[in-house]
């Protein structure tokens, strides 16, 4: 009951000393939770944007050789790639990122396609170059159409059925639910979301720890009759709070922003039972942060000694994103014990619109939770140290 | 009422292993109700060592230390209660007013907002702090800085008072006040240990001195007893003997 009182005491100060720092409280609470949804949906607006027009607009292609083939580049016209006059050296202009693609009629063309025999056309590109990727595809879809319809004139001229030149008709059936189609366009979202949670705060944290220490007032606090246990649970209670609300408040911009824009709201479930289970599912990487942060910011010897173990940490929840992409798994049961894995994966499956088991919750609930709480008695243990409290 | 009985803290050595530093061996003293006890000693003679364990931030590995009879080894959150400590470090919250700073300490000694009111009122009076008691401590002078965080020490009325070079700092006038604000403390009854390097000081107020030199107690007694103990006549002769050179006496 008194160590009750003692919490309520030292997370209403810490809060107060937090909101009366105006600037680090509109960094940690507007300009974070709103910066990083713009970001992701401005960028995601521009590459939809970009991929629709690179899609619909006509293409203007330089093309090499285009007298000995009229009859391909009129064809390739209908549709809607034009040829494009062009002075220079193509390969040095497609080095130099001035052109994207250009079409190659090769030297023999006219006789290889009067004798029959593949007549060859090379279409130019740097692979690398992610802008060159759709009007290649074009291109490409297009020539092979072309080619397609040549070949089965040509077999028709010579009395034959067509289908004999085509013994395989393949064919996609997509049976990815468009749910799961707007999920791969946000497979970044959990990596956000979890960095959010799990060092949301950690400015907090290391300044009511090491920072305090720094400042020379953590001896007298702990010179009082509160108890250590007391005085952490209250500064990563006051930490969590704010880990919270900034988290609240970045789900509820990429809300706003999908009302805005109407493209992302098709890409990402931001109903409000989502949201809801989302946070539910980042309260446990909460707790397991600024407990780690406090452990770390207890045994170290300066907040900048603090402070430097944040480029580490913002590592970890990035391992299981990489790994994932490296070797795809299935998901199995452990997967959801394991902190930064099970938070990716059931971030993943809220976004894709997937229903999470009662048996998968439980084991995700008890792991997290068993995990922050072996992590605030550590750093309980560690405010029981002597030397935390003699400050340099 | 606190009584120190052989108190002994090493610490480990820094760099290659050497032997431990011995920061306080065999200290021993007593603190009476009513009188103000001195620790005199140059410079990383142990007073801070000392005083730490006093107030239960460190545990001696030998000895005891009893507060209003009781071991603080048992129940260190007993003896918390009854102390009121002024450490070393004095950092204030500089967020927070000087009141709400000594609301702080008063909510985490269990105070109802009541008593704490009060507190601060009579605190306020007596330590001069009523024209900066409601403006955030950025920017407070030294004095002010320990003036609140006496205040905030004192906010549960202990019986006994612990003050780790109070004076450290402070001008003439804030020292002069700070005296007399003692001074009442052991008009009230309480039990006062304050420690400093200045002799003079400690002479003006005192009314039992401990000496410590290289972490022990070197001599004890009233400030007559020490001049008679030396066989000087002056007290900062006397001192100078007791610790075996003249060194940190000025630092």
């Amino acid at each position: 009951m008194k160590s009750l009182s003692s919490i309520k005491t030292i997370l209403q100060k810490e809060l107060r000393e937090f909101v009366r720092d105006r600037r680090t409280l509109m960094l940690a609470l507007v300009l974070g939770p709103l910066l990083t949804p713009a970001i992701m949906l401005g960028i995601l607006s521009l590459a939809e944007s970009r991929a629709k027009s690179q899609i619909e607009k006509p293409l203007d292609v330089p093309m090499v050789g285009a007298e000995r083939a009229p009859n391909m580049v009129a064809w390739l016209a209908g549709q809607g790639i034009h040829r494009k006059a062009f002075q220079g050296d193509l390969d040095t202009a497609i080095r130099n990122q001035i052109e994207d693609v250009y079409i190659r009629v090769g030297d023999d063309f006219q006789k290889s396609w009067h004798e029959g025999e593949p007549a060859l056309v090379e279409i130019v590109h740097d692979s690398t170059r992610q802008d060159s990727e759709i009007p290649v595809k074009r291109i490409e879809d297009a020539l092979q159409r072309y080619g397609q319809q040549v070949g089965a004139l040509r077999l028709l001229a010579r009395g034959m059925n067509p289908g004999v030149a085509a013994p395989l008709a393949v064919s996609h059936k997509d049976l990815s639910t468009p749910e799961a189609r707007r999920g791969m366009v946000m497979a970044f979202l959990p990596y956000l979301l979890i960095l959010s949670a799990f060092i949301g705060g950690a400015y907090l944290i290391i300044d009511t720890t090491a920072g305090e220490r720094e400042r020379q007032s953590l001896e007298p606090l702990l010179a009082t009759p509160a108890r250590r246990g007391a005085v952490v649970t209250g500064k990563i209670a006051a930490a969590c709070l704010v880990g919270f609300t900034s988290l609240l408040l970045t789900l509820m911009a990429f809300k706003v922003g999908a009302a805005f824009s109407p493209g992302i709201g098709r890409q990402m479930d931001v109903s409000m039972p989502a949201v809801a289970k989302m946070l539910m599912i980042l309260l446990p990487m909460l707790f397991i942060g600024t407990s780690l942060l406090t452990f770390i910011a207890a045994g170290a010897k300066s907040v900048k000694e603090a402070q430097s173990y944040m480029s580490v940490l913002m590592l970890m929840p990035m391992i299981p994103t990489i790994a994932l992409m490296v070797s795809p798994v299935k998901n199995q049961l452990w997967m959801f014990a394991v902190p930064f894995l099970a938070q990716n994966q059931m971030l993943l499956k809220v976004v894709r619109g997937e229903g999470i088991t009662m048996e998968q919750w439980s084991v995700y609930l008890l792991a997290g939770f068993g995990l922050a709480l072996v992590l605030w008695f550590a750093a309980t243990r560690r405010y029981h140290q002597e030397r935390l409290a003699i400050s340099a | 009422m606190i009584v120190a009985e052989h108190l002994r803290k090493t610490f480990p050595a820094k760099g290659k292993s050497k032997a431990p530093v011995v920061a306080v061996d065999d200290v021993g003293f007593e603190a009476r109700n009513g009188e103000i006890t001195g620790l005199l000693g140059p410079n990383g003679a142990g007073k801070t060592t000392t005083l730490r364990m006093l107030y239960t931030l460190m545990q001696p590995e030998s000895g005891r230390v009893l507060v209003d009879g009781k071991d603080v080894a048992t129940d260190a959150e007993a003896a918390r209660r009854a102390l009121g400590v002024l450490p070393d470090a004095r950092g204030v919250y500089k967020r927070l007013t000087a009141r709400e700073n000594i609301r702080y300490f008063g909510e985490l000694h269990g105070l109802d907002a009541a008593t704490i009111e009060a507190r601060t009122r009579a605190l306020s009076t007596a330590l001069q702090m009523d024209d900066f008691l409601d403006r955030q401590t950025e920017g407070f002078s030294q004095g002010q800085r320990t003036k609140t965080a006496i205040a905030r020490a004192l906010v549960h009325d202990p019986r006994n008072v612990i003050l780790d070079e109070p004076t450290n700092g402070l001008d003439v006038m804030t020292t002069r006040g700070l005296r007399d604000f003692l001074r009442q403390l052991r008009a009230e009854g309480r039990c006062v240990i304050f420690s400093s390097h200045i002799m003079q000081e400690v002479a003006a107020l005192c009314d039992r001195i401990v000496v410590i030199a290289h972490g022990r107690v070197v001599a004890q007694g009233t400030a007559d007893d020490l001049r008679h103990q030396t066989g000087e006549s002056n007290l900062e002769d006397a001192f100078v003997r007791l610790i075996g050179s003249d060194e940190g006496l000025h630092a």
